[in-house]
């Protein structure tokens, strides 16, 4: 490790969260926007857990904590990892471990609604990890290894060209790991809904605080991996994750939530199918 | 020097157990297990520092040991046919007449075979099968110690049957070292034999109904198994006149020449390591006490079949053989991952993972490469000590609650700590990073580069696993307490317990260096610089994400918690609510198993089809 991958994993450390910030900030703009309403200022995600981090509240179980610091600790590591052009596969595996401490924390408190949250957040991973790893299989066989540098700047023509089929997979990969419809399953970003808020029923005060920014590490993450689709320049890549984001946002909009069985049945499948074709495509090219 | 550690590893657990036998008390039994933990564990590590070497002791290479090994493939299957038509067991009789058959071929129709240089050869891969064996092993004979003073407790037994069950265990353990070690063809499969009569003896140890059953499932399949290795081992002496093991594994022996005796022994192979179709073996044995369960698990039986496979990997490189067994692998991996999750009973679900995770070894060993097989060994070592760990922690909740179904276990973090605890973690070893499995995982799968299909049975097994496991500890870790008195504790419980725990951990940790020390020279330093290089920093990440966690957990432990959000009203009986008009309702919990697409019914027989497809596609393709 030299010191310029050093500068790099810093700024990964540092700049991933608030980006995720942003990235949330913009959320609740657009939206309010698509529905005519003004919405909340562009920085609101960052007063919201400034005043959770205020705030002490008696917690639903003592292992809550522990998992909730572990799972920031695991989002911040796969930024970092990123950042520093480490192994793709490896990243996408700790920032699994990190919803995997979630749904751990929510198995672990006492709402039942938290433990439906848990058990619908399963079928969520089930869902989207093998999507999301052959999506990534396929960038590593056309850009020729598994490491995020080698990716970034694979070549001169963007890798979206070769894997035409694996957007629908990110797409759904991005609605899930977003926590938006239709596949809000497990939490949302609204509370008036049949399980209340999910997973994240049970956290409160400061330890919300934190999984809040380790949504964002996710968040960001997810988009920094879609954007390898266009790696030309780091504009392009932003523009890519804007993209990618703005997308989300609208189909967020315009439906409405289904089931986990239409999730893991249906939508899984095809995305995982439409993937699979792509990288059989690149190994016979 | 090497004589005297090769002798005590297959030798003293032999003795010991014989020892077992005559000397009856309870206090000596113990005396003599510990010891064998001991002495083996001296014996292991006295090998593993003189790693490689080539030895000629006289009890495996004088022409009496070779005697005994001829003789072996006579009684062995002879006592099969026996308590098959004792049982009146058609297909333990057609498959042990079968070994008959072909034990005599061999002894008339076969020229002798070249002498072999040496009768011990232990490179990197028979030492990892001897530190399972000595170390998991002995660790799960002394837990069976308090646990079957329990168990015959329980069933209310006359005359102790301890004695004959130590002497079973025991030997298992010599045998398995003699397989580990012995690099005469006939002396392996004399060993691997021995092993498929001390599984049928163990499953079969409670003599109920259920457990004569799986005894004799397990019999009939590794008899068939045993059919298969005889019959590639004749072929082989037939064509080339060696049965040296490591002359055979010279690819270029194989180059031009039919791949059929290989093909036979892999097959054996993945009927041992109870791939699919023939997972209903290992599935049964979980009928006998938990030690037996862990000990074909996690250390021995199971593990002589990847053992076998990852043997052969050499000749498997690159060849069409190899693919289809690695394509196998990979199948098996991903349909018991799916198995397992469809399953609420926590002893099967035990059982499907191991067949998974074996599954990804034999992916190993097909692919074939020395960087995938290292990732194989990696994960052999790793799986013993986490599944190991796992069925100890599942065995001693059964006892305590009795019950081994996961909604049962619910809660059970809030009775006994201790073992909860530690079952959690093995949970999260298995597929979580920076822990060993998961690391083994990503090994497989960029070493299976080549091959698009088998990427993506890795990438579904994997999340299958993951689900499953996170819902494992999820489920012991609820937060609805069983009620009731603590549990009982006991040192010899839990000392095998946590001493498989910090195993688990340090092997997790230690797994790059261990790959590195797997891997030729050429590609060590490579490996250690390219992808493994990023374990040992998350290694430091995870121990500060210990601490601070562990830190938190102090401060919340000591606070009051909130009570339960149940959008209603809380009433003063615990786990229950007011509701809607002032009806009190109470909470009940339960996992989601989705049946409708995880259940045994339909998958076991359409996954076993196309595995058996898999399996006659690897003999057929080498005859062809």
């Amino acid at each position: 490790m030299n010191l310029t991958t050093f500068y790099l994993a810093v700024a990964g450390l540092i700049l991933a969260p608030l980006l995720g910030g942003l990235a949330a900030g913009v959320d609740r703009v657009v939206t309010a926007r698509l529905q005519s309403r003004m919405g909340p200022p562009l920085l609101q995600p960052f007063y919201d857990v400034g005043k959770l981090m205020s705030k002490v509240i008696a917690p639903a179980s003592q292992w809550q904590g522990l998992f909730v610091r572990w799972a920031l600790v695991a989002s911040l590591a796969s930024d970092v990892l990123l950042a520093a052009g480490g192994d793709v596969l490896m990243c996408f595996f700790i920032q699994a471990a990190s919803a995997c401490f979630v749904t751990l924390g929510a198995f672990s408190g006492s709402s039942p609604y938290s433990k439906l949250g848990a058990q619908r957040e399963l079928f969520q991973m089930l869902s989207y990890e093998p999507v999301f790893l052959v999506c990534v299989l396929c960038m590593a066989k056309a850009s020729g290894g598994f490491d995020a540098y080698s990716m970034m700047g694979a070549s001169a023509q963007p890798l979206l060209f070769k894997m035409p089929l694996i957007i629908p997979g990110l797409v759904f990969v991005l609605l899930i790991k977003m926590r938006k419809s239709p596949f809000d399953l497990s939490a949302c970003h609204h509370g008036h809904q049949e399980l209340v808020r999910g997973v994240y029923t049970d956290y409160a005060g400061r330890d919300f605080a934190l999984l809040e920014i380790a949504h964002w590490a996710d968040v960001v993450v997810i988009l920094w991996i879609c954007s390898f689709l266009w790696a030309t320049g780091p504009l392009q890549m932003l523009v890519v994750a804007l993209i990618a984001l703005f997308v989300v946002i609208l189909i967020d909009n315009i439906s409405a939530r289904l089931t986990w069985r239409h999730m893991v049945k249906v939508a899984a499948p095809v995305a995982l199918l439409l993937a699979t074709v792509n990288l059989l495509w690149l190994y016979l090219e | 020097m090497f004589d005297a550690y090769i002798g005590v590893l297959v030798l003293w657990p032999l003795v010991a157990g014989l020892l077992c036998l005559v000397l009856r008390s309870p206090g000596v039994r113990s005396t003599l297990v510990l010891a064998t933990g001991a002495i083996l564990a001296i014996g292991a590590l006295g090998v593993a520092s003189q790693v490689p070497f080539t030895a000629n002791p006289g009890f495996l290479s004088s022409e009496t040991a070779l005697k005994v090994a001829e003789g072996a493939a006579f009684v062995f299957p002879a006592y099969f046919l026996l308590r098959g038509l004792m049982e009146k067991h058609l297909l333990v009789i057609v498959f042990a007449c079968l070994q008959l058959v072909l034990a005599v071929v061999g002894m008339l129709n076969m020229p002798e075979p070249q002498a072999i240089a040496s009768a011990v050869v232990c490179d990197g891969l028979s030492l990892a099968l001897v530190l399972i064996v000595a170390i998991a092993g002995s660790l799960i004979c002394i837990y069976a110690l308090p646990y079957m003073k329990r168990h015959e407790e329980h069933l209310h037994l006359k005359t102790s049957r301890q004695p004959g069950f130590f002497l079973v265990l025991l030997a298992f353990l010599g045998f398995m070292n003699g397989m580990a070690l012995s690099n005469d063809l006939r002396m392996f499969e004399a060993f691997f034999e021995a092993t498929t009569l001390c599984s049928f003896l163990l499953i079969g140890h409670d003599n109920t109904p259920e457990a004569r059953k799986s005894a004799f499932r397990a019999l009939w399949m590794n008899a068939l198994g045993g059919v298969m290795l005889h019959s590639g081992i004749l072929l082989i002496e037939k064509q080339f006149g060696i049965v040296d093991i490591h002359a055979i594994i010279n690819p270029a022996l194989w180059t031009g020449v039919s791949m059929l005796p290989i093909a036979l022994l892999a097959v054996a192979g993945c009927v041992k390591a109870a791939q699919m179709p023939f997972q209903g073996w290992l599935l049964g044995a979980m009928v006998a006490p938990t030690p037996v369960s862990a000990l074909l698990h996690s250390s021995t039986m199971v593990k002589a079949g990847v053992f076998l496979c990852l043997r052969l990997s050499p000749v498997l490189q690159s060849t069409n053989t190899g693919r289809i067994l690695a394509l196998a692998g990979a199948f098996t991996f991903f349909a018991t991952a799916a198995l397992a999750l469809g399953q609420s009973n926590a002893k099967k679900i035990l059982a499907y993972s191991t067949v998974s995770n074996l599954g990804l070894i034999i992916v190993c060993a097909g692919i074939g490469t020395p960087i995938a097989v290292a990732a194989g060994v990696v994960l052999m070592l790793v799986h013993a000590a986490t599944k190991g760990l796992l069925f100890l922690c599942v065995g001693d909740m059964e006892q305590t609650i009795g019950s081994r179904d996961l909604e049962d276990l619910r809660g059970m973090i809030a009775k006994s700590p201790v073992t909860a605890l530690a079952a959690c973690a093995g949970a999260i070893g298995m597929v979580l990073p920076p822990l060993g499995m998961l690391v083994g995982k990503w090994a497989t799968l960029e070493a299976a580069q080549a091959d698009p299909v088998i990427m993506v049975f890795i990438a579904l097994g994997s999340a299958l696993a993951v689900v499953c496991w996170v819902r494992f500890a999820g489920t012991l870790m609820s937060g609805k307490s069983i009620e009731g008195p603590h549990a009982h504790t006991s040192a010899l419980t839990n000392m095998p317990l946590l001493t498989m725990l910090a195993s688990a951990i340090g092997l997790g940790m230690a797994a790059p260096w261990i790959n590195a020390l797997l891997l030729p020279d050429a590609d060590a330093a490579s490996a250690l610089a390219g992808g493994w290089g990023v374990m040992p920093p998350l290694f430091v990440v995870a121990m500060l994400a210990w601490i601070i966690g562990m830190k938190v957990l102090g401060r919340q432990s000591s606070v009051p918690l909130a009570s339960p959000y149940m959008a209603g009203l809380p009433s003063a009986e615990p786990n229950s609510f007011v509701g809607a008009l002032g009806k009190s309702w109470v909470l009940t919990e339960g996992n989601e198993y989705a049946t409708e697409l995880f259940g045994e019914a339909k998958l076991t027989k359409l996954a076993g089809v196309l595995a058996g497809a898999f399996l006659l596609a690897l003999v057929g393709g080498a005859f062809i």
